[in-house]
């Protein structure tokens, strides 16, 4: 491994070379899996996991146990807003997003705020703060009728929107063009970085770690949030607890992005391609005519494998 | 360290010795605060339901909570070493399965059970050595590697029994829900629990888990075999696992390959209400079984104060989060 | 036949060269003093042959038979205890159970057994009966302890290994007199059951005291090894050194003393002035700075000297007393607000405070420049222009801005993390043991710019571990001990004498 060139052990190569063999495995399998309109499919799929895991990176860049478990909560809860908020119609979708962003924002800054203040580590405190969320969708469930998502933002979610690739493939692109911008040509990512990798020597240098600490944390739950928004246009109506299935998956995807659970390495280009890589594995696994039960074996093996790529622990012996 | 150079005066440094020595006696007894708030939980909920305190009303809440509180046992063990496992659910799930099917398969008799019981044990032993395996010898990450296998153990608890339904044996879940001279069944196993925890927080193995996870490194250069230390950590787990899915049968009385799903982050939770810290080298699984009992008592609290049921999950969500940071509040000691 | 040898041991950390060639014999019998400045090895050659750092080259040899230490559990079973540096504690584990940590007793094959755990650990802790201090007892958790407390518990839980060989990397940094003395007793009766016994301190009193046989350490090569009794301290130093002694310690202090007010632009304006303050681990400190002054903080290692420093810098708490600048008095309560004060700190421990690791060297030139300058976007052309003066004016060795920092060696490291700090000036500079572990030449390029920073107005508070550094560059000294300044030493004062007395009076 060691004797490879530099750019051949990036974990974004890494990535890239996986998903071609997935892809190329995919159609091996099922001939038609790897065609343009699939893996437009899959890209969109790939899109509302990547969006999600964002702020997820974010807040495991920034390291000191980083970490959001109310991601999926998040996702869920603005699934419900958005749907109520449009209830169909496209006059409501600015209200949407605003009330998602800010409701997302809102739960980040109190993930954020019992981190830095309270000083509770962020698995514990965004843990408690998934079953407030959990249950807060069940009270507005039962209180407003589930609504459903605007035609135009459907269209948006789903429909080709500019260069016969759809709006959320190009909203993905913005949101990795921005978070590039935010890591490497702000100063405020460059002290997440710092915060992430030393924040003893970040502190010592003036770096207010609890401030972009608390900010990582808002990021988190507003990027959930959009998520949650192209969720609902995805899927039409929402559903309970749609966003589960973003929790653990989030943070995968950070993982096989290549960026350090501890903090303070990686980037999210290589997000954005474990987010593919990740959708495209389980969709091969939905395409091969096996039992649900063969299907969760493998994936969870396979996960297994695709980790020893990435970075394992410190060997004791130096 | 904390009172290198003391320049207050006296009445500072009195409170200040006061406030020591409670922090003293938590830092001796970590399970303190989650014991009393257990109790004023239970307080609370004779306060607004008497029944739930007569000798039926706790009965039943040892019967419903008996499978977290191993859970969260099994979850403890783990989180000595400064490790996770997010697959607790799962084995639950995967010991179920096995335990109904096998029971089912052999006859449902007295020795069928148990042969069926020996296998589940075995069951969850094994499941625990893959992930200690997984995290202690490959040095993967805790929280993701032991999320990939608690699908695999999914898949696996899927493939011995595809759909939910399957009873158990009357025997099994009669045993577990009856009596024995007059005394309920399950206070037997609490008895047996706790002479169990008793004797293990004796274990060697117990301080060579909290002595890893206190400083990994300074246990290594110690000359403590680290990477055997925590694969035992996470098969004794498994062994609680196990015992938690032998409950949860006698509680529900049938197989379900998705059972233990949603305990995973209960048991999280309540190794946290029980004082222990989820970076390693401190806790209690006392503490954590007074965290499950937190859970449990918050839960129907809620429903004894009359929460009307939509708000219910609400509720027990925001008393949770609160119940968790005074515990990690209290329990925070000076100078980390 | 020698007990133990080593014989051209090697270890490199990526480009990082810990140890180039360690030789060293260890005979039955014997206390063995290895000595050498910070960094120079010690450590990691001590560490190999207890098997907690994995060798690149060189062979072990244990009563004349090669053996391979795979680990220090191998180690311990070839009859090898060691007294960590940085000790091996489990800080909430009791003091018994640290001290048999490995070695626990047992009951029926599982249990431990806490009546034979006790008795055991008592025979160790009785060792320092009357010398450990207030509050130590055999179930006190590690935590509960002063810092010369866990160090005992470190030398128990060595003695306790009842090894035949016996390291101690830097035992004594922390004692205090009395116990000093109980565990040179100690030593001295282990030496008699024929123990073979390597000891390493920076005291040189204590060298002399206890040693048999020095090995003398220069980066990373051994370069000598005496019987003490032909030797002296001057003669170790000079090898310690080796012949770049003069670029370190120029021989006659520079020439800017009170006598010499001009050399000072400014005429002596006080810049910083602090009374009486008190926080953990210092007491009733005040003192006056002038503009162009270096104030040089001296005595023992560890008597206070950082914690005002860091004080000062708002990254420790001021319990009471007063810091006014400029005659307006200020407190910081984290280092933002004291940068923002015009403070600037300088951390010996650069691996902890100073560099972002695994960062370009870029972001760790310029965190102090976005802060003074409120920045918002880092453009990296502009940051680069900024950054380059700086790092000029330390004359840093550095391939490109974008390589990571720890790419570079540690003295370099350390020029980056001076560097960030030139960018825009600050008023006061507080330097930590700044040399720490960093080579000859770099400490010759850091006073260079320290003492034309100080002619140009900036008012700086240096704290050496090195008495030499703080001789020669120090404009007045305070001499700490036990958190309180005893001595301030100007003028013709300022010598080795003077500084030793000030240091090792009675606190």
């Amino acid at each position: 491994m060691s004797s490879l060139p530099a750019f051949l052990r990036q974990p974004l190569f890494v990535a890239l070379v996986l998903i071609a063999v997935l892809l190329a495995l995919g159609e091996g399998l099922s001939p038609g899996f790897a065609s343009p309109q699939q893996i437009l499919r899959l890209l969109i799929v790939a899109a509302l996991l990547g969006i999600a895991a964002a702020g997820q990176n974010l807040v495991i860049l920034g390291g000191r146990e980083g970490i959001d478990l109310s991601v999926g909560g998040i996702v869920s809860l603005s699934a419900i807003i958005a749907g109520n908020l449009m209830n169909g119609a496209d006059s409501g979708i600015p209200a949407a997003i605003a009330g998602c962003i800010a409701a997302g924002a809102f739960f980040g800054l109190i993930n954020g705020l019992g981190v830095t203040l309270l000083r509770i580590p962020p698995l514990v405190m965004t843990l408690g703060m998934l079953g407030v969320l959990q249950g807060l969708l069940v009270v507005i469930r039962q209180g407003i009728p589930s609504g459903r998502a605007a035609p135009s933002l459907s269209q948006f979610v789903t429909q080709p929107f500019l260069f016969g690739l759809p709006g959320i493939i190009w909203l993905w692109l913005g949101v990795g063009l921005l978070m590039a911008f935010l890591l490497h040509r702000t100063v405020f990512g460059h002290r997440i970085y710092a915060i992430g990798s030393n924040e003893q020597a970040a502190r010592m240098a003036g770096v207010p770690a609890a401030r972009v600490r608390v900010l990582l944390f808002v990021l988190s739950g507003a990027f959930a949030a959009i998520a949650g928004i192209c969720l609902i246009g995805y899927s039409g109506s929402s559903f309970a607890n749609v966003g589960e299935q973003y929790m653990l998956p989030s943070i995968i995807a950070v993982v096989f992005g290549g960026t350090s659970l501890a903090g303070g390495k990686g980037g999210y280009t290589g997000t954005m391609a474990g987010a593919v890589m990740l959708v495209v594995l389980q969709s091969i696994l939905t395409t091969v005519n096996i039992e649900e039960s063969g299907r969760q074996m493998i994936f969870g093996a396979t996960l297994l494998v695709l980790m020893l790529f990435y970075g394992r622990g410190r060997a004791m012996r130096a | 360290m904390e009172n290198a150079m003391s320049t207050s005066q006296g009445h500072g440094q009195a409170t200040a010795s006061r406030a020591g020595g409670v922090r003293r006696l938590i830092a001796r007894y970590p399970f303190l605060p989650a014991l009393a708030i257990a109790l004023a939980l239970l307080a609370l909920n004779g306060l607004y339901q008497p029944r739930s305190v007569s000798l039926i009303g706790l009965t039943g809440l040892t019967k419903t909570y008996m499978a977290l509180m191993l859970l969260a046992i099994a979850q403890t063990y783990v989180v000595y070493a400064g490790d996770i496992d997010l697959s607790v659910g799962a084995i639950v799930s995967l010991v179920n399965v096995v335990l109904v099917v096998l029971m089912d398969r052999w006859g449902g008799g007295a020795g069928s059970i148990l042969v069926a019981m020996a296998a589940g044990l075995a069951v969850g032993v094994a499941c625990g050595l893959i992930n200690g395996l997984v995290v202690a010898a490959l040095r993967l990450q805790a929280i993701v590697a032991t999320f990939a296998t608690s699908i695999f153990f999914t898949g696996l608890a899927l493939w011995v029994l595809p759909v939910a339904g399957l009873p158990a044996p009357a025997a099994f879940w009669r045993t577990y829900g009856g009596r024995f001279l007059d005394v309920p069944f399950v206070f037997y196993a609490v008895v047996v629990l706790a002479v169990l925890l008793y004797l293990m927080a004796r274990l060697r193995l117990t301080t060579q888990l909290l002595a890893v996870g206190d400083d990994a490194q300074s246990a290594y250069q110690s000359g403590l075999p680290v990477t055997a230390v925590r694969i035992k950590g996470y098969a004794l787990c498994g062994v609680f696992c196990a015992l938690a899915a032998f409950c949860i049968t006698g509680d529900t009385a049938s197989g379900d390959p998705l059972v233990g799903g949603k305990m995973t982050l209960y048991s999280v939770a309540a190794v946290v209400l029980g004082g222990a810290a989820l970076s390693g080298g401190f806790g209690t699984v006392v503490g954590s079984v007074f965290g499950a009992l937190i859970i449990g008592l918050i839960n129907s609290l809620v429903y004894f104060v009359g929460t009307p049921s939509e708000w219910q999950n609400l509720v027990q969500g925001l008393a949770i989060l609160v119940a968790l940071m005074v515990g990690v509040l209290v329990g925070r000691r000076e100078g980390r | 036949m020698s007990k133990l040898i080593l014989r051209g041991v090697s270890k490199a950390y990526g480009a990082t060269v810990a140890l180039s060639h360690g030789d060293l014999a260890l005979e039955a019998g014997e206390v063995h003093v290895l000595i050498g400045s910070n960094g120079s090895g010690k450590s990691t050659l001590c560490k190999i042959a207890a098997g907690s750092v994995r060798p690149d080259a060189g062979e072990m040899l244990i009563d004349g038979s090669a053996v391979a230490i795979s680990g220090p559990q191998v180690a311990r079973a070839h009859g090898i205890g060691i007294f960590y540096q940085e000790l091996s504690l489990a800080a909430r584990r009791t003091v018994e159970e640290n001290i048999f940590i490995n070695d626990l007793p047992l009951k029926a094959g599982l249990f431990i057994d806490r009546k034979a755990l006790a008795e055991r650990a008592a025979r160790y802790i009785a060792l320092f009966d009357g010398v450990a201090g207030e509050g130590f007892s055999a179930d006190a958790t590690v935590e509960s302890l002063r810092a010369d407390q866990r160090q005992l518990v470190e030398i128990m839980k060595t003695l306790a290994t009842e090894a035949p060989i016996l390291i101690f990397d830097e035992p004594t940094s922390a004692l205090d007199r009395a116990q000093v003395d109980r565990f040179f007793e100690i030593l001295r009766r282990l030496k008699e059951e024929g123990r073979a016994m390597v000891f390493i301190s920076h005291r040189m009193d204590e060298i002399f005291a206890i040693g048999d046989r020095v090995t003398v350490i220069r980066d990373g090569r051994t370069v000598a090894s005496m019987p003490v009794a032909e030797t002296d301290p001057a003669a170790i130093i000079r090898l310690m050194v080796g012949g770049q002694e003069e670029l370190a310690a120029p021989a006659s202090p520079h020439a800017v003393p009170d006598a010499a007010p001009d050399a000072a632009p400014a005429g002596g304006e006080t810049a910083l002035a602090v009374s009486g303050i008190s926080g953990p681990g210092f007491a009733d400190v005040g003192f006056e700075l002038k503009r162009g002054e270096i104030l040089g903080f001296g005595g023992l290692h560890g008597q206070g000297q950082s914690a005002v420093l860091r004080a000062l810098f708002g990254a420790v708490p001021i319990a009471s007393g007063t810091v006014s600048l400029r005659g307006a008095p200020v407190r910081a309560s984290n280092p933002a607000q004291a940068i923002a004060q015009g403070f600037a700190y300088v951390s010996g421990d650069r691996r902890r405070d100073g560099i972002v690791t695994g960062r370009p060297i870029l972001e760790n030139v310029v965190p102090i420049h976005y802060l003074r300058q409120r920045l918002k976007l880092a453009r990296p052309a502009r940051l680069r222009e900024a950054a380059k003066p700086a790092m000029e004016a330390m004359k840093t060795r550095f391939a490109g801005f974008s390589h990571p920092v720890d790419s570079l060696s540690g003295g370099n490291q350390q020029k980056v993390v001076i560097a960030r700090w030139l960018i825009d000036r600050p008023d006061i500079l507080l330097l930590d043991d700044p040399t720490k572990g960093i080579d000859l030449s770099a400490k010759a390029d850091l006073f260079a710019l320290i003492r034309r920073l100080a002619a140009e107005g900036m008012a700086i508070i240096l704290y050496s571990s090195e008495d030499a550094e703080l001789l020669a560059n120090a404009d007045r000294i305070l001499v700490f001990n036990g958190g309180r300044t005893v001595r301030e030493l100007r003028g013709d004062e300022r010598t080795r004498y003077n500084l030793y007395q000030a240091a090792y009076e009675a606190a």
